[in-house]
């Protein structure tokens, strides 16, 4: 028992860390509350059986790096748009090519069609 | 019961004799597009979908333009730059000519279509990495339409009396394939969005065969009917687009 729970919070606060460097790092909290969890679990049954392992400590010390990673990312990093360059490069030219190819094209829309429609640019 | 729902689908189609009242020239709709696992929301990538007139010289047509950019903070992991065009009639959104360009983590794929009308068929031409270019016709049926202007065509219609329940089937033309799929008004909800709350007209998007959802689409009910809020379903967790500013609406 004291075994099984040691190793889950481990393995949970190694998920949290690798979960919180990502970019992904608000999912860290997931593991990271399990990781904390099973550790308190851990950490009482070995301490009534004497002795406490090292390696719990240092699952709540992963956990807690885990944690301050994603509380530092969650504030400090703002969702934006970088580097359109190229799409934009791609946007201009794929207007052009298809300007050229729907002259070539036989189009044929009525007046009525356009009714309704103004083209305010 | 399989005939009842032909007929009502037929009689549905019938009713929805499509005209675009909906989408005016310089609309522009800027959505973020994020992952949800239990309640934690993990932004991915921007969604854009704009419209402009493009003018040639016999015609004046709508140009339906999506657009999705991974945020930076994912570029250096999975880059997404992906661009869904489409000139379509103003009125009918009828497309003539579609292009799709993405660039998903370093996969590269540009796609053309080029529609006749007249003789029902597409002109298509892949080109892949390295130039690797193949060109194809295929045939297509009367209302087969590509998925950009099929997204746009779902907001030209009268959603007001509908009863709910009602479905309706489209046929897009997706990677040179007829793909069915349908559209099922489930009522009126009132939905707290970016742009305030919103009674909205809620719809559900899935495939015509299988009969299975993948998502849920809510749409401003009003003369805009803006699409605010999409949910759809992946493997683990949801994925869900959010709307973030609209300008250039008609009404």
């Amino acid at each position: 028992m004291k075994k099984l729970f040691t190793i889950l919070a481990l393995i949970a606060s190694i998920f949290a860390i690798i979960f919180s460097v990502l970019p992904l790092s608000n999912l860290a909290i997931i593991p990271a509350i399990a990781a904390l969890v099973f550790g308190i679990i851990a950490f009482y049954l070995s301490k009534k059986a004497g002795k406490v392992k090292k390696i719990i400590q240092f699952s709540f010390l992963l956990t807690i790096m885990a944690l301050a990673i994603t509380t530092y990312k969650s504030i400090f990093t703002t969702t934006e748009v970088a580097n359109t360059e190229v799409i934009e490069a791609t946007e201009t030219k794929l207007e052009e090519e298809s300007i050229e190819e729907l002259e070539e094209l036989d189009i044929e829309i009525d007046d009525s069609d356009l009714e309704g429609i103004s083209f305010d640019e | 019961m399989i005939r009842i729902s032909f007929l009502l689908i037929f009689l549905f189609s019938i009713t929805i004799n499509a005209q675009n009242n909906a989408i005016g020239v310089g609309e522009k709709l800027t959505y973020t597009a994020s992952y949800n696992m239990s309640g934690i929301l993990t932004d991915l990538a921007q969604v854009t979908m704009e419209t402009s007139a493009v003018k040639t010289s016999k015609a004046t047509l709508l140009r339906l333009k999506c657009k999705a950019t991974t945020y930076s903070k994912w570029d250096s992991f999975f880059k997404i730059r992906d661009l869904y065009e489409s000139y379509v009639n103003p009125k009918s959104l009828k497309p003539y000519l579609y292009n799709r360009d993405i660039n998903e983590g370093g996969y590269f794929k540009n796609m053309k279509y080029t529609f006749s009308h007249k003789t029902k068929t597409v002109k298509t031409v892949q080109t892949k990495k390295n130039n690797w270019v193949e060109k194809k016709t295929v045939t297509i049926g009367p209302d087969t339409k590509d998925i950009i202007s099929t997204l746009y065509s779902i907001r030209t219609f009268d959603l007001t009396s509908l009863s709910p329940g009602t479905s309706k089937i489209f046929t897009i033309l997706f990677d040179r394939e007829e793909v069915k799929a349908k559209v099922t008004y489930l009522g009126k909800e009132t939905i707290s969005t970016a742009l305030g709350s919103k009674a909205c007209y809620k719809l559900s998007l899935g495939s015509a065969s299988s009969n299975t959802v993948n998502g849920t689409l809510w749409l401003t009910a009003d003369e805009n009917k803006i699409p605010v809020f999409v949910k759809f379903k992946i493997p683990v967790g949801t994925g869900e687009l959010k709307i973030k500013s609209a300008t250039g609406l008609k009404h």
